[in-house]
């Protein structure tokens, strides 16, 4: 064992050459990639964050927008129904007034009938009460007097009428 | 005897000037073995590089992330940014310096054993190697100190008592010493004990030294462990600690 220069010279020599290759070509190539990898996975993991909440915000909306989609289901079917329901009253009131009115026409028409009927009769029962009066009276009735009778019976009747 | 034998090893000298410079031949190979391994590694782990890791890419990925770890205990994360190159090649250097010598042995001897070199071992099972590296780091430590605030960096060695200046000259003299020697003679140590097993008769050299071999790893791992954090505990208290 002895101090040797040299020895220590060529070491240091080496060493220092070798922390200066090794430095340049070797490691720092490869702390870069490390580098480079970790802000990748950084940036993956920050990237999938954000997706993520894209997604939730998304979801939200098209839950917002299902809700909204609902509701306006629901109120429109609301509005049919109150549409309908008004469409059957108005119906059925139509129905009403034109029965009330068909109703009416007809008594109308019914009293007319009878009127006529009544007034036919009435004639009927004129001209065969004067025929058995004028049977009856064929007698003593005087052409004269006959003549006033009837003109007279024709005038309560034509009164009557 | 052994110790001898561990020493033994060829050495290229010449003088300069006065100053006598000496390298050692195998730890000149193993520095260079270990060199060319981290950075095959490095360079084969950062080509082709995925967003989705697989194999080697992932491997060095996970002690990148785990020296950069070390790291960021010791500095806030933007000073941390610039050392976490320099924490990886560390780890994995020394790691890889501390298990060379384990995988194999080259001996070549003529005539005897006093005769015998070794031509294969660890760089950091030599104390001029590891030395090296920790005396730097201090260094390094002191100049970014200097370089952040020389007052503050004066400062700090009389704290909190002006007459605490020589124990902080005591440690900061320690720091390198305990740091390079710790992880030395861990190496060594394990080094020795395989040779010494390799020495002794068939019945030590089967399962004790694979045993012992198996603990050297795990020791190699967590040296080189301790020897990172230790760089970046020396290196934050420099940086951080007037703040």
């Amino acid at each position: 064992m002895q101090f040797e220069l040299g020895t220590m010279l060529f070491q240091l020599g080496a060493f220092v050459l070798l922390v200066l290759l090794v430095s340049k070509f070797g490691s720092r190539p490869i702390i870069n990639m490390m580098k480079k990898r970790q802000d990748h996975i950084q940036q993956q993991i920050t990237s999938a964050e954000e997706s993520r909440k894209e997604a939730e915000s998304l979801l939200q909306q098209q839950k917002e927008v299902l809700e909204q989609a609902r509701l306006e289901a629901k109120e429109m079917i609301a509005r049919a129904k109150r549409q309908k329901e008004k469409e059957a009253e108005e119906i059925i009131l139509q129905a009403k007034i034109r029965a009330d009115q068909l109703v009416k026409e007809a008594t109308r028409e019914i009293e007319l009938e009878k009127e006529k009927a009544l007034s036919q009769l009435r004639d009927q029962v004129g001209l065969l009460s004067v025929q058995l009066t004028s049977k009856l009276l064929e007698k003593e009735v005087s052409d004269v007097e006959q003549t006033k009778l009837v003109d007279r019976y024709l005038e309560q009747v034509g009164r009557v009428q | 005897m052994n110790r001898k034998r561990m020493d033994k090893t060829e050495k290229l000298s010449f003088q300069l000037g006065e100053i006598p410079v000496v390298f050692d031949i195998p730890v000149m190979i193993a520095t260079t073995v270990a060199f060319l391994v981290v950075l095959a590694l490095s360079l084969l782990a950062a080509r082709n590089l995925t967003m989705v890791p697989t194999g080697l890419q992932n491997f060095i990925e996970m002690i990148i992330d785990f020296t950069s770890g070390i790291v960021r205990t010791n500095m806030d994360e933007k000073t941390a940014s610039r050392f976490y190159g320099f924490a990886f090649t560390l780890f994995v250097y020394v790691v890889v310096s501390n298990e060379l010598g384990l995988m194999f042995n080259v001996v070549t001897s003529e005539g005897n054993h006093q005769n015998a070199y070794a031509w294969w071992k660890s760089p950091t099972a030599d104390i001029n190697a590891v030395f090296s590296l920790a005396i730097a780091i201090t260094l390094f430590a002191h100049l970014l100190g200097v370089i952040k605030s020389p007052k503050l960096y004066l400062r700090e060695y009389f704290k909190p008592y002006w007459w605490m200046f020589p124990l902080h000259i005591i440690d900061e003299v320690a720091k390198p010493l305990t740091h390079g020697m710790r992880l030395w003679a861990n190496i060594f140590a394990g080094e020795v004990l395989v040779i010494v097993l390799l020495q002794m008769n068939w019945l030590f050299a089967g399962a004790p030294l694979m045993v012992w071999i198996g603990y050297s790893l795990f020791v190699g791992v967590v040296q080189a462990y301790v020897f990172t954090i230790l760089a970046f505990i020396y290196l934050s208290q420099k940086i951080s600690t007037h703040d």
